[in-house]
């Protein structure tokens, strides 16, 4: 027989369970320190080329009707974007009024904003995945709030630069799935760096990685508990009533005690700061996890793999929560048995926040041909969805998950000019990322072999 | 025309039931897609065809597709559709089916050259895991025919997909670099959809290699040699009894029976293939060298994400290999230089490849594969080149004629991935394309207007 940890090395290891080092953190200090000064962003991009892209086929991530148009790009932001008017084949220029340092001519060429994969290991579970890179998840005990993603972030992943050429803008790194809670994620710039903190994504608010089902209760069974889903949600609810005397500890502004960082977590999230990111596959179980929200009065942002989000769709609705998907991931497990090809675009048709996830350093580099999939089952299954609604959840869905979207995710004046220049349509496998721009600036160029390389990649095949 | 035997259809249907040979197909108004290699062997074969059709997209054909009763091999014939009429005429009442394309992609169907397909129903349950048995004494002669299910619902689920034939293999565990032997099967579902028991045998070196046989590299490649050493002992008891102490001093645990070793030596005279599972580049010369002992080992790399800088060796001795083009990044030290190129490499070379999706999750979701060829030609690989390592290429190393024995009508280009099956034929039979899948789909689908409550659906 296979073992689960055979299955692990093949192909699922990343989402499983990997053997952690013991990183227990606890620091003296008041209640009321202010807001954490810890760790901040040093992400410096480029900011001094100017450019105009013109005759691109735009499709906006607004879910709004894709056209022929310009952007100006200038100080890293769309400085503007304005559409030609195609009418009976006569192009009808409108004026940009853009100064710049490098026009591009992106005719027969696609124009999108940069993809956002909300759900990734690159950099805590790098390659080479060997076991002193096991750094994504703290699987010491079910309660690990304390940690954080960014603390086990290798920069030097050779998997983000592949997935740069793949238009990956942005992406969001969570710790693994073995604990209750796993503790905070970070959101990346996919910003060549050599520290995580040049990487990091300039005020973007830490979301708590939970996890449902059957990861902790494999996990712990043996361990003290939790041992079945019952242990799970006593786990999280006990947890949940400290963080209620914490918070309420901490607002009262009394000195003198000291600072636990696994509580401060918690209760940054029911202060409504820390977004909620949850592991949980089966229907029933996300909508158990609704109700415990709302019995400690805090909302889940998204649930991720939600393999079974098609059968819930007007649930997630109401409760304002959105589902990061798979195009097509499902019965490696149990609680994945029930997948389906439509579950994104089912998600969608009920009106709630669909998106498309990776959780895998190879899948993350080819996202566009992930949404193109179930967007074409979901239209074979008599949805009427248009492939502008569709790109929706390669980057306005993940950035509003991600609480970014006022910075990125759409190509609209004022944002970050995050950008993917294709070969065609990005709904087609032969279409590739030709350009990616990330804050203007411009990281990858296929044709003029512009790429960013890792420290790792360095001396193989030297003789 | 269409309607009548349509009409007759009803009666042929009933009457087959009780027939021991398959109808005969007709596939009118197709768009047909081959692969050029498969086209010149079908050119070769016959003359009934006009030259102008060597172009791997022929419009307007209809197909004929015989089965071949009285114990002849079914054979595939294409027409253009001016002569559909005629040969309706000729075939007079012999029993076919006709289907209308209404010009759309028609191709033989997917071969998934590397699966576990049917082998588990949950990766993750050990009990419904038949992929590997660490417990068992005996590991070359188990067969992985044994273990299929053709009724796993991952079966139709891929089906699906246009996948009509797949490889399965066990995998190596306990203390064995050989992991037994894979099987070809076919996706009917049907009880006898094992199309071939003993197919190869698989051998696992690089990092997993040396996880069952003692921990290095120079342990797992000795067992391996060591194991067709004693196959090639024949009957020789002397020779047979000094090597099986020299395994027994390798690993006290790994046994080469008798019966594992007279398995072997169908290997070791090319009968059927050896698929060896390697990666690194040095590793791979290392298998190459294995043909200056054993010349007619037939042997297939599976993975070789580093073949790309032997290509010219892999070439030169025939050795075959599977790969998987989407495999970039270094996962580990033994593919630090795994590249998109390692495909387009081995094809200027003139190596005979297969494209396997291994990076897919578990090897059950065989459907993707399509996908993985079309990623080929993303990054520069030809178009027929790619399809066919993914249908005639790997088909051929089993010695399936694979445009013979299926069909599929797609909704677009297969190897784009918007792109689906409309219909499946495999050895005539027209195939369900419903799933478990597809039934939860239809029960869960939002525009689904009916007032009864889920479970009635």
């Amino acid at each position: 027989m296979v073992s689960v940890i055979t299955i692990n090395k093949i192909n699922i290891g990343k989402r499983l369970i990997l053997v952690g080092i013991i990183f227990i953190n606890s620091c003296g200090g008041s209640l009321d320190t202010k807001e954490s000064i810890a760790f901040q962003s040093t992400y410096a991009p480029n900011l001094s080329i100017t450019t105009l892209i013109t005759n691109a086929k735009i499709i906006d991530g607004t879910g709004a009707d894709m056209f022929n148009g310009s952007i100006c790009i200038d100080q890293g932001k769309i400085k503007k974007i304005s559409s030609y008017n195609v009418l009976y084949d006569k192009i009808e220029k409108v004026d940009i009024n853009c100064e710049y340092t490098n026009k591009i001519d992106a005719k027969n060429r696609f124009v999108t904003p940069g993809i956002i994969d909300v759900h990734s290991h690159l950099g805590n579970y790098p390659s080479p995945s060997v076991t002193a890179h096991n750094d994504g998840n703290e699987i010491t005990s079910p309660i690990t709030s304390e940690v954080y993603a960014e603390h086990g972030v290798w920069p030097q992943d050779p998997g983000f630069d592949e997935a740069l050429k793949g238009g990956i803008t942005t992406l969001h790194i969570l710790p693994g799935s073995a604990n209750l809670f796993g503790g905070r994620g970070v959101t990346l710039r996919n910003y060549p760096s050599r520290t995580v903190q040049g990487m990091k994504f300039p005020q973007a608010p830490y979301t708590l990685k939970m996890a449902c089902g059957e990861n902790p209760k494999r996990v712990y069974g043996d361990k003290g508990g939790p041992g079945s889903r019952m242990g799970n949600f006593a786990g999280y609810r006990q947890n949940w009533i400290r963080a209620q005397e914490y918070q309420e500890k901490r607002n009262s502004g009394r000195t003198n005690t000291s600072r636990d960082l696994q509580l401060e977590t918690l209760a940054d999230v029911l202060d409504g700061k820390i977004l909620v990111q949850m592991h949980c596959y089966r229907a029933d179980e996300m909508a158990q996890i609704l109700d415990l929200a709302k019995e400690f009065n805090y909302k889940v942002t998204a649930f991720h793999h939600a393999v079974e989000a098609y059968k819930i769709g007007d649930i997630l609705k109401e409760n304002e929560t959105c589902a990061a998907m798979w195009a097509d991931w499902y019965g490696f497990k149990m609680e994945s048995y029930d997948g389906i090809l439509e579950n994104i675009p089912f998600v969608h048709e009920t009106g709630a926040c669909a998106m498309i996830h990776s959780d895998s350093d190879s899948g993350i580099q080819r996202l566009n041909q992930e949404v193109a999939k179930s967007w074409a089952h979901g239209n074979r299954a008599g949805l009427n969805i248009k492939k502008e609604e569709a790109w929706t959840w390669l980057t306005s869905n993940p950035a509003k998950a991600l609480g970014i979207l006022d910075q990125t995710g759409t190509l609209e004046t004022g944002k970050r000019a995050d950008i993917i220049i294709w070969s065609a349509d990005p709904f087609i496998t032969y279409s590739r990322p030709e350009k990616v721009f990330l804050d203007g600036q411009l990281l990858y160029d296929k044709n003029n072999n512009i790429y960013p390389r890792s420290d790792f990649r360095l001396g193989y095949g030297v003789k | 025309m269409i309607r009548i035997f349509n009409y007759f259809l009803i009666i042929l249907i009933f009457l087959l039931n009780h027939s021991a040979y398959a109808k005969d197909l007709l596939i009118t108004n197709a768009k047909l897609v081959i692969d050029e290699k498969t086209f010149k062997e079908y050119l070769a074969s016959t003359d009934k065809l006009p030259t102008d059709y060597i172009n791997n997209i022929h419009e307007n054909i209809t197909i004929y597709q015989s089965m071949g009763a009285g114990g002849n091999e079914p054979m595939t014939f294409f027409f253009k559709d001016t002569e559909a009429d005629e040969i309706m005429y000729m075939l007079g009442d012999t029993d076919y089916v006709i289907k209308n394309a209404e010009g759309n992609w028609v191709t033989s169907g997917i071969f998934a050259p590397f699966s576990h397909l049917g082998m588990a129903d949950i990766g993750g349950e050990d009990l419904t895991n038949d992929i590997s048995s660490p417990g068992s004494s005996t590991t070359i002669s188990e067969k992985a025919s044994d273990s299929f299910n053709p009724q796993s619902v991952f079966v139709a689920n891929n089906r699906r997909h246009g996948i009509t034939h797949a490889v399965i293999s066990p995998t190596a565990s306990g203390n064995s670099v050989f992991a037994g032997t894979g099987s070809i099967v076919n996706l009917t579902g049907n009880y006898n959809s094992v199309v071939k028991e003993r197919a190869f045998v698989l051998a696992q070196l690089g990092e997993k290699g040396t996880q069952y046989s003692g921990g290095s590299r120079s342990a797992s490649l000795l067992q391996l040699k060591e194991g067709l050493d004693t196959a090639n002992c024949n009957n020789d008891r002397t020779c047979r009894n000094s090597l099986e102490r020299a395994i027994n001093n390798i690993n006290k645990n790994s046994y080469i029976s008798n019966s594992e070793s007279e398995f072997l030596k169908r290997v070791i005279r090319g009968n059927i293939p050896l698929i060896i599972s390697v990666e690194r580049a040095i590793d791979i010369i290392r298998v190459i060298n294995l043909k200056k002992t054993f010349e007619r080992l037939d042997i297939i790399l599976l993975g070789a994400s580093e073949a790309w800088k032997v290509a010219e060796q892999i070439a030169e001795n025939n050795i075959k290999v599977m790969i998987d083009p989407h495999n970039n990044l270094p996962s580990s030290f033994e593919t630090v230089d795994s590249s998109l190129k390692n495909i387009i490499i081995l094809d200027e070379a003139g190596a005979d490849y297969a494209i396997a999706n291994l990076s897919a999750l578990g090897l059950q979701g065989i459907g993707t594969l399509t996908q993985h060829a079309g990623n080929a030609v993303a990054n520069g690989l030809d178009w027929d080149k790619a399809f066919a390592a993914i249908t005639s290429t790997p088909a051929s190393w089993f010695n399936l004629s694979l445009i013979n024995n299926s069909l599929v009508i797609w909704d677009g280009d297969p190897l784009n991935v918007t792109s689906t099956p409309t219909s499946m034929f495999i050895n005539g039979q027209e195939q369900s394309l419903e799933s478990r899948q597809t039934l939860l789909r239809d029960r869960y689908n939002p525009i689904n207007e009916t007032e009864k409550a889920y479970k009635y659906r």
